[in-house]
């Protein structure tokens, strides 16, 4: 059988150099501007059950504003990103005119559990209650980027949500190409105002601050730890300096150990050994409590923290939903809120109050879940109280960069 | 076994093709969407107006070259497996040229940026060539090997040395190339340049090397027998080497093409997928440099057709791969396309004497 000499090596290589792929495609992306970057357990590609639609970010944070928090009912089947939106014409669509929308994903899906779905979730939400009419696209190589954004701009999509930074400067370029379409970038620093662009950005310390705050409040030992990346990413030091001080705020006599990954950011936010011997030393040094912010480092912390049974708070996501094996331990996850951020963005857009340049988002803690009983109701109370002083300016974090 | 002629070798590709794309449709189909929808889309976003051409050719250059890069070293018996570290040294490299040589005009820098990609993926697959040359290691374990310390090599590099120093550029990429080291596109508007044109030459180029000259014919010669090489005079390992240095170089320029033409910077990520996609247009076109062309092209279309097929029928982009992956395996399994479709491949030719020698199912480069 001489064919048989040949497929032996096509099917070895083939197996070699698929899984060489898969590995090539996860290993060299250390993406700072998404540190909460894990890919749970696998999830269907498309089939984003409706349940995904009652999100983690929407849903009621203990210490969100009521804005923030309005618990939007389970999405209807026609919300599921596989279905048409042209059949999911929503009762809601009061609107003489429907807004279109169209959301443009980084290297990444809109089931990730990580920013793209919490932006498509937001994208969602404005089907239902602005009756808009809502469209995706998944992008798998950065040079499509543009090409991307061109196919709703060119279909006269009224609202253009692109996800991440890596795909900041084509949103740009894209808005001065089509001057009347509304680009949203989430997580979009924007150096320079462009008319039609609004970039969601985030105040990484407020987040920290209300992690610190609630380690604060829970720790018996009084020694709270956090285990993050690399410090040469700002956000990065933001998160960890409003930790520190929101701790500091509620017990100003707490010793707060903290931990900034020495590998630069090449390993900053993929070191998960790293994270989890640093966690297992602040243990050891009585911390009760464990912030880890760092991508996989963090997520390394997090595990560090399940192993010692001790307190862990996860960052960016709610982390229940996007690390369940660390559920035991999780009480919150200091989150960035994108899915009221990018709703809240389209609905300006479609009412005209919409800003162009830096737009803050709101921050905040995840539901305890199962740990809500860890908390006490003394503390639940103190850490609205502190929310409600971040939002409204009478608490600051006190975190300058310089 | 005997020859297939070259109509039905071509037969065979096109009802792999086919038969890979009626079973994606099923696929849409059993996802809940709808085929002709998606299929439309397919066809609008790859071939259906002047802006999805250009697509489609953008897509193709860089197929192209690495494809030619693993078919050529398959003729020369050797499976480079590490096209894509290869790609990625080049497109670094290149990008580097790019950005930190200035002050020189375009004339000599963009030669410069080209070169100095080809040279950098040369000299990542020459270490893999030279390994086997000496020590006997296999090329596959050692390519595969160099990917990762390719990919996250450049990763370190592009997060840290080589990373745009504005601060507010958070994720890891060169900064842009300057004008002077850009391809320029052939027509405005559009983005497919003249790297298109470098790779057909390129393909042309690669015929004339591998079947009208003696580095092709010892190239060859090596591929079929080394032993019997090695007897006629041939230096085996030095053979070996070359192989493996220009099969590189093509690869290298892949990547610059990709940088030079279309990004004008370099990322971690981007062009994650082309070395190994570039495997399949090498066995597509027969490890032809001339069937590498329209088996790149096709790559090339259902990428860039991918866009639209998701837009308009909203079916996940992995579809695509899917169907890319089917195609592959019936290509691979050309039997079982033969048995299917009732092809004789046992019976005599039709024209058997005109058979191309480079066409024939000869895909890992040695004697059936």
């Amino acid at each position: 059988m001489p064919r048989l000499r040949i497929l032996v090596p096509v099917l070895v290589v083939t197996m070699l150099a698929v899984a060489c792929s898969s590995a090539s495609t996860l290993a060299p992306t250390s993406v700072p501007a998404k540190p909460a970057e894990t890919k749970p357990a696998a999830s269907p590609a498309t089939a984003a059950s409706p349940a995904t639609a009652a999100s983690p970010s929407t849903a009621a944070s203990p210490a969100a504003s009521p804005a923030a928090a309005s618990a939007s009912p389970a999405a209807s089947p026609g919300a599921s990103p596989g279905a048409s939106p042209a059949a999911a014409a929503s009762p809601a669509a009061a609107a003489a005119k429907r807004l279109r929308v169209g959301l443009v994903t980084d290297v990444g899906k809109v089931d990730d559990k990580s920013f793209n779905q919490s932006a498509w979730e937001g994208v969602q939400r404005a089907q239902r209650e602005l009756g808009a009419e809502v469209k995706f696209l998944e992008t798998t190589d950065p040079k499509d980027y543009a090409k991307n954004i061109d196919q709703f701009a060119q279909d006269n999509y009224d609202v253009i949500v692109t996800v991440g930074f890596a795909i900041g400067q084509a949103t740009q370029e894209a808005a001065v190409k089509y001057r009347n379409v509304r680009f949203i970038g989430v997580d979009q620093f924007q150096e320079k105002t462009v008319d039609n662009v609004s970039g969601l950005i985030f105040d990484e310390d407020k987040a920290g601050y209300l992690a610190g705050a609630l380690a604060g409040l829970l720790t018996q030992s009084g020694t709270v730890g956090a285990v993050l990346g690399t410090d040469l990413v700002p956000p990065v030091v933001k998160f960890g300096k409003g930790y520190e001080a929101g701790a500091k705020a509620v017990k100003p006599d707490i010793k707060v150990l903290m931990a900034y990954h020495p590998g630069g950011l090449a390993r900053g936010f993929t070191d998960p050994d790293w994270g989890k011997a640093t966690t297992t030393q602040m243990i050891q040094q009585q911390a009760d409590v464990i912030f880890g912010a760092g991508g996989n480092t963090g997520n390394g912390a997090l595990l560090g923290a399940l192993e010692r049974n001790v307190l862990a708070i996860g960052v960016d996501t709610d982390q229940w939903e996007t690390l369940p094996q660390v559920r035991p331990v999780l009480v919150s996850s200091a989150m960035k809120l994108i899915t009221p951020g990018v709703f809240d963005l389209i609905k300006a857009t479609g009412d005209g109050s919409i800003k162009a340049g830096n737009q803050v988002g709101q921050v905040g803690l995840a539901p305890f879940h199962d740990n809500d009983s860890k908390v006490p109701a003394a503390a639940k109370e103190r850490l609205q109280q502190i929310d409600a002083g971040l939002k409204n300016g009478s608490i600051r974090t006190g975190v300058t960069l310089p | 076994m005997e020859r297939s002629p070259l109509g039905q070798t071509l037969l065979v590709q096109a009802l792999a093709v086919l038969t890979g794309l009626v079973a994606g449709a099923v696929l849409i189909w059993l996802t809940g969407g709808d085929p002709i929808l998606a299929y439309g889309g397919l066809w609008e976003g790859s071939l259906g107006r002047a802006a999805s051409v250009s697509e489609t050719l953008v897509w193709a250059t860089p197929y192209i070259l690495a494809g030619l890069a693993v078919g050529l070293a398959f003729r020369g018996g050797l499976f480079n497996i590490g096209a894509e570290g290869q790609l990625s040294v080049g497109a670094l490299v290149s990008a580097w040229v790019g950005f930190a040589v200035q002050g020189v005009p375009w004339p000599l820098h963009l030669p410069l940026a080209l070169g100095a990609g080809a040279l950098a993926g040369a000299a990542w697959a020459g270490l893999a060539g030279w390994l086997k040359a000496r020590t006997g290691a296999h090329e596959v374990i050692t390519t595969i090997m160099l990917n990762y310390v390719a990919l996250l090599g450049t990763g370190y590099l592009l997060s840290g040395l080589l990373k745009d120093p504005s601060p507010f550029v958070i994720v890891a990429q060169t900064p842009k190339v300057l004008e002077s080291a850009r391809i320029p596109a052939l027509f405005a508007d559009l983005r497919v340049h003249w790297g298109l044109v470098l790779a057909l030459a390129l393909a042309a180029g690669c015929w004339w090397l591998l079947f009208r000259s003696t580095i092709g014919f010892a190239i060859r010669t090596v591929g079929l027998n080394p032993s019997a090489a090695r007897y006629a005079g041939i230096s085996v390992s030095g053979t070996v080497v070359l192989t493996m240095a220009l099969s590189g170089a093509l690869a290298g320029l892949a990547g610059a093409v990709e940088v030079l033409g279309v990004n004008y910077y370099h990322t971690p990520g981007f062009s994650v997928g082309y070395g190994f996609d570039s495997i399949a247009v090498a066995l597509l076109g027969k490890s032809h440099p001339l069937g590498v062309i329209p088996a790149a092209l096709l790559f090339g279309a259902l990428r860039a057709g991918a866009t639209r097929m998701q837009f308009v029928s909203q079916i996940p982009i992995d579809v695509i791969s899917i169907v890319q992956g089917i195609i592959l395996l019936l290509v691979a399994a050309d039997e079982l396309v033969r048995r299917v479709y009732r092809i004789g491949g046992r019976r005599p030719a039709v024209s058997a004497e005109r058979a191309a020698e480079g066409t024939v199912a000869r895909s890992w480069g040695r004697a059936e």
